[in-house]
C-alpha cells in the first residue's frame, strides 16, 4: 500500500516547549487510521499542524508528504487545494447559510486538479439526511447534522486525504455510530482518512490501525485487531473518561 | 429569486429611476441633489463591499474619493484629457492607492486595520492641504466641463450631467450585483464569517481581502471622479470626516448586503440636508446620531426594523385569529 | 537648531503625548475597547476648561475638574448607548459608534462654542521662564510632573490594588471574570468614565499650548493611535515611553524637516513597524 498521507520528524513547540513529536506516520488509500489519547495528548495539534495551523501560532517542523509531494511550506489554504481536508471541531459550517449554500460555496476555493470531487447529489446519497434539510440554516441543524454537513463540504473539494477532528463530541450514541460508519465508508471509497477520536470504543469499531497519543508522542501503534487487547489503550480510554 | 422575474422589474425601476428628477418637479434644486445622491450612492457602494462583505471597517476611503477626484483635477486641468481618459487614470490611480494600503494592513484586522486606514486618511488630509503640487489649501481650479467630443457628449451643469450620474450608478449596481454572486463575493463572505473554515476550504484569506480592496477603491473613485466635474474644483475638504460618516451611514442604516441599501440610505440623508436642513452643525448632530442609534439598537437597520414589525404584526394577527376560534395551541408562534 | 532647546521641546512633547493617550491604553488594555471619538473628547476638555475660565469666571484649577466632570459624562453616555455591543465585543459596530459620538460631538461643540478658534490661557502658561537661551512656560513643567503622576498612580494602582486586579481579570477574559463574580458591565461603565476623564485632562492641560478650535483632535487621535500601538497594546509603562519617543521624534522631525509633516511622519514610523512586525503588537492583556 503506498501512503497518500506521510509525515516524518513532525514537531509542535510553543516556545521552548515541545507540544507534539511525532517521528513518522503514514495513511495509505482506503485506510482508515484512528489517533486516540486522552484529553490534551496532542491530538488535535497532530491533525491541525498537518495542515500549517494551529492556535496560538506555535512553531511546525518537520514533513508533510500528500501524494508523494512535499507540502511542509505550502500555507493552509493551498494544503487544502492540494486535497488535504481538514473536518475541524467546534464550527465547522457557516451558520447563517442553508445546508445547500454551504455545500454550494464549499467549492469555491478549490479547483480539484483531477481529483474526484463528489457532486451534491452523490453528498445526498451518502447523507440523505442533508437532503431532507437542504433548505434549512446552518444554524438550525443538530449536531449530527452539522457533522455530516461539514464532512459533506470536505467532499466537495475532492479530498485525497481527510482529517477529522472528533467527529463525535457532543452527539447521542446512535448517532455516533451512525457517523464513524460514514467515515469507514469514506476510506472504503478510496480515501485516505485520519480519524481523531476521544471515544476508543466506537473507534475502534471501525478503524484499520490505532496511534495512541500520550502528552505529545506516540506510545503505541498497530492494526486495531491488535490493539484491542493493549492494556495501554485500556488504560487512555478510562482516562478519555475520567476526565 | 428568479432573474426571469427580476430583469424587467429592475428595467422599470431604471427607467422610473432616470426619470426621478422629472417626477419630483425638475427644478434645478432637484437635480442638483440627485446628482450628488448618485454620486455618493457610488462612493458608499465601494466602501459596502469591504463592511458588509468583507467585515471590515475601512476608514480610508474617503481616500479613494479624493485620489479619483484630485487625479481627475490633474489630468483634466495640466494635461487636458477628456472625461475617458480621466476615468482611465482614476481608476489606475485607485488601484495603485488601494494595493500599496491592501499590501500594507493585509496582515491587520479589526480595530488595527481600522485605525491604520483612518490615519492614512488623517494624513490625506494633511498632505493634501500642505502639497503645493495639488494646489495645497486652496486646491485646483477651473476643471473643464464634462465633454468628450468623439461621443458627442457635454454635460454643463447637473441637469446636463444628470443622465451622466445616472449611468455610473446603474453600472455600480450591477457591479456590485455581479460582485455579490461572484467567486470572490462568496470568498469574502464566508472570510468575513468564519477566516478558518475559509482557509479549510481552500480560500486563501489575505488574497481574498486585498481582491475585494482592489475592487472596492475603483468605485468609490469613480464617484470622485465624476464629483471633481460636478464640482469644477477640488480640494482637501474632500478628505473631511463628513463623507466618510455619510459613507459609513448610507451602507448600515438600511441593512446590510442589500443592493438599494446604500443608495436609498444616502437619498434620505441627502434628501435631510438638502430640503430640510437645520444648518450645518445640527445636521452634523442628526448625521452622527443616526449613525450611532441605527447600530446601538437596530442590527438589522431600517429594513430589519420594517421586518420585524411586520412579523409582530403577523404574530399578533395570528395570535388574536387562535383566541377567537381557540383552535391553535399557543406554541405555533415560538 | 538649538539641541538642547529641542530636547526640552521633545521632552514637553512627549509627556503630553502620554497623557492624551493613557485614556486609550486602559481602554484597550482593560475593556479591548477602541474609541474613534478620543480627539473630539480631548477637544471638548480643552473647550469646557476654556468656557470655564472665560465664560464662568473660575480659576483654572476649578475648571480642570469641571472639564474631567464633562469627559466622565461623555464617556459614561456613551457606554450607555454602546453596552450591548460591547458585551457582544462587536468591535467593528463599536468602532463606527465612536466614531460617530465624534462626529456628534463635533458638531454639539460647534454649535455651543461657535466655529472661531480660542485662546485658552492659564496663569502657568503665560509665565515664561528663560534659562541662558532655553525657553519654555511653568505650564511645560505643569505637562510633564501632572503626566509623571499620573501614569506612577496608575501603575501602582493596576499593579497593587484591588481595582488593578479586577480590571486586570475583564481584560483577560470578561466570562471568567463574571464567574468570578464581577460586575462586567460596571468595570466597562468605569473605564470608559476613565477614558472620558484623563483625556479630558490631558485637554485642559495640553490644549493652553496652541489655539484652539472645534475642529481639532485628529491629529490627537493618530498621536494617541501611534503611542498605543508602539507601547505595546494595552500597556502602561510602554505607553509612557512611547509617548516620550514620539515627542522627541516630532520635536526634532519638526526642527529638522517640516513641522507640517510631523503627524504623517509619525505615522510613517508606524506603518513601518506594523509592516515589519505585525505579530509584535500583541501584549498581555491587563495593562501592565
Amino acid at each position: 500500500m503506498s501512503a497518500i498521507l506521510e509525515t516524518h520528524d513532525l514537531v509542535v513547540a510553543y516556545g521552548g516547549n515541545q507540544a507534539l513529536a511525532v517521528p513518522h506516520l503514514a495513511v495509505a488509500r482506503g485506510e482508515l487510521v484512528g489517533v486516540v489519547g486522552a484529553n490534551g495528548a496532542g491530538k488535535s495539534t497532530l491533525v491541525n499542524s498537518l495542515l500549517g495551523w494551529s492556535r496560538g501560532r506555535p512553531r511546525i517542523t518537520g514533513k508533510v508528504i500528500l501524494e508523494g509531494q512535499d507540502i511542509s511550506l505550502l500555507p493552509s489554504f493551498a494544503r487544502v487545494r492540494k486535497g488535504l481536508l481538514l473536518i475541524p471541531e467546534g464550527k465547522l459550517i457557516f451558520g447563517t447559510m442553508s445546508v445547500a449554500e454551504n455545500l454550494a460555496s464549499a467549492s469555491i476555493g478549490a479547483v480539484p486538479d483531477g481529483r474526484k470531487a463528489y457532486s451534491v447529489e452523490e453528498i445526498y446519497d451518502l447523507f440523505p439526511r442533508l437532503k431532507e434539510r437542504r433548505g434549512h440554516l446552518g444554524s438550525q441543524l443538530s449536531g449530527g447534522e452539522r457533522q455530516m454537513l461539514g464532512i459533506a463540504r470536505a467532499l466537495r473539494l475532492g479530498p485525497s486525504a481527510l482529517l477529522l477532528d472528533e467527529p463525535s463530541i457532543g452527539l447521542a450514541p446512535r448517532l455516533v455510530a451512525t457517523v464513524l460508519q460514514t467515515v469507514r465508508q469514506l476510506a472504503d471509497d478510496g480515501l485516505a482518512v485520519l480519524l481523531v477520536e476521544q471515544n476508543v470504543s466506537a473507534a475502534i469499531e471501525v478503524v484499520d490501525r490505532l496511534v495512541l497519543l500520550e502528552r505529545g508522542s506516540v506510545i503505541a501503534e498497530g492494526p486495531a485487531a491488535t490493539m484491542r487487547d493493549d492494556p495501554r489503550i485500556a488504560e487512555a480510554y478510562l482516562g478519555a473518561h475520567a476526565a | 429569486m428568479s432573474s426571469a422575474w427580476n430583469w424587467p422589474l429592475a428595467a422599470l425601476l431604471a427607467v422610473a429611476g432616470f426619470f426621478a428628477p422629472v417626477l419630483l418637479g425638475g427644478s434645478p434644486a432637484i437635480y442638483a441633489a440627485l446628482v450628488l445622491i448618485a454620486i455618493f450612492a457610488v462612493m458608499s457602494y465601494g466602501l459596502d463591499s469591504i463592511v458588509s462583505d468583507l467585515g471590515e471597517v475601512s476608514l480610508a476611503h474617503t481616500v479613494f474619493f479624493a485620489v479619483g477626484a484630485y487625479v481627475t483635477a490633474l489630468l483634466s486641468v495640466r494635461l487636458g484629457l477628456d472625461p475617458v481618459g480621466t476615468l482611465v487614470g482614476t481608476i489606475i490611480a485607485a488601484l495603485i492607492a488601494a494595493g500599496v494600503l491592501g499590501l500594507i494592513t493585509l496582515r491587520l484586522r479589526e480595530f488595527v486595520f481600522s485605525l491604520v486606514t483612518y490615519a492614512v486618511a488623517v494624513v490625506a488630509l494633511t498632505v493634501a492641504a500642505n502639497w503645493s503640487f495639488i494646489g495645497g489649501s486652496d486646491g485646483l481650479r477651473g476643471i473643464p466641463a464634462f465633454e468628450i467630443g468623439w461621443l458627442g457628449i457635454r454635460a454643463a451643469g447637473d441637469v446636463e450631467l444628470w443622465p451622466i450620474a445616472f449611468v455610473l450608478l446603474l453600472a455600480t449596481l450591477y457591479v456590485m450585483r455581479s460582485f455579490r454572486r461572484s467567486r470572490l463575493g462568496q470568498a469574502a463572505i464566508m472570510v468575513h464569517l468564519n477566516p478558518r473554515l475559509a482557509t479549510m476550504s481552500g480560500i486563501d484569506p489575505q488574497r481574498t481581502r486585498l481582491q475585494v480592496f482592489l475592487f472596492s477603491a475603483p468605485i468609490t473613485a469613480s464617484a470622485g471622479w465624476l464629483y471633481a466635474y460636478q464640482r469644477a474644483y477640488v480640494s482637501a475638504d474632500l478628505l473631511e470626516t463628513y463623507f466618510l460618516i455619510l459613507m459609513l451611514t448610507a451602507v448600515v442604516i438600511i441593512g446590510r448586503r442589500l443592493l438599494l441599501g446604500p443608495l436609498i440610505g444616502v437619498a434620505l440623508i441627502l434628501a435631510q440636508e438638502k430640503f430640510w436642513s437645520f444648518g450645518g452643525y445640527v445636521d452634523r448632530i442628526i448625521l452622527g446620531s443616526l449613525l450611532i442609534l441605527v447600530l446601538a439598537y437596530l442590527p438589522g437597520g431600517l429594513f430589519g426594523l420594517v421586518q420585524a414589525l411586520a412579523e409582530a404584526r403577523h404574530r399578533v394577527r395570528a395570535r388574536a385569529g387562535d383566541t377567537s376560534s381557540q383552535t391553535r395551541p399557543r406554541k405555533a408562534d415560538a | 537648531m538649538n539641541l538642547t532647546q529641542q530636547l526640552i521641546n521633545g521632552l514637553v512633547l512627549g509627556h503630553a503625548y502620554a497623557l492624551i493617550a493613557i485614556g486609550w491604553t486602559v481602554l484597550l488594555g482593560v475593556a479591548r475597547l477602541v474609541n474613534f471619538g478620543h480627539g473630539q473628547m480631548y477637544m471638548l476638555g480643552a473647550f469646557m476648561t476654556w468656557f470655564s475660565v472665560s465664560r464662568l469666571g473660575l480659576p483654572y484649577l476649578a475648571a480642570i475638574p469641571v472639564a474631567m466632570m464633562a469627559g466622565v459624562a461623555v464617556g459614561y453616555i456613551m457606554q450607555r448607548v454602546m453596552l450591548r455591543l460591547t458585551l457582544a465585543q462587536d468591535l467593528v459596530s463599536i468602532m463606527i459608534v465612536t466614531l460617530g459620538f465624534g462626529y456628534v460631538l463635533h458638531g454639539a461643540a460647534g454649535l455651543i462654542f461657535g466655529s472661531t478658534g480660542q485662546i485658552l490661557e492659564t496663569p502657568l502658561s503665560t509665565r515664561d521662564i528663560y534659562w541662558g537661551d532655553l525657553w519654555f512656560t511653568w505650564q511645560d513643567i505643569a505637562i510633564v510632573l501632572v503626566a509623571m503622576a499620573f501614569f506612577a498612580i496608575l501603575k501602582y494602582v493596576i499593579d497593587n490594588t484591588g481595582i488593578g486586579r479586577t480590571a486586570r481579570m475583564v481584560a483577560e477574559d470578561p466570562p471568567l471574570a463574571l464567574l468570578a463574580g464581577i460586575d462586567v458591565k460596571k468595570v466597562y461603565f468605569a473605564v470608559f468614565a476613565f477614558e472620558g476623564a484623563a483625556v479630558a485632562l490631558a485637554g485642559a492641560l495640553v490644549a493652553p499650548r496652541t489655539p484652539i478650535l472645534t475642529s481639532m483632535g485628529f491629529d490627537e487621535v493618530i498621536i494617541t493611535f501611534v503611542v498605543v500601538v508602539l507601547g505595546g497594546i494595552g500597556s502602561v509603562t510602554g505607553s509612557y515611553v512611547a509617548g516620550i519617543a514620539l515627542g522627541l521624534f516630532t520635536a526634532f522631525f519638526g526642527a529638522l524637516v517640516s513641522p507640517a509633516y510631523a503627524t504623517a511622519a509619525a505615522f510613517g514610523v508606524l506603518i513601518s513597524v506594523l509592516v515589519l512586525r505585525p505579530g509584535g503588537l500583541a501584549a498581555a492583556p491587563g495593562g501592565r
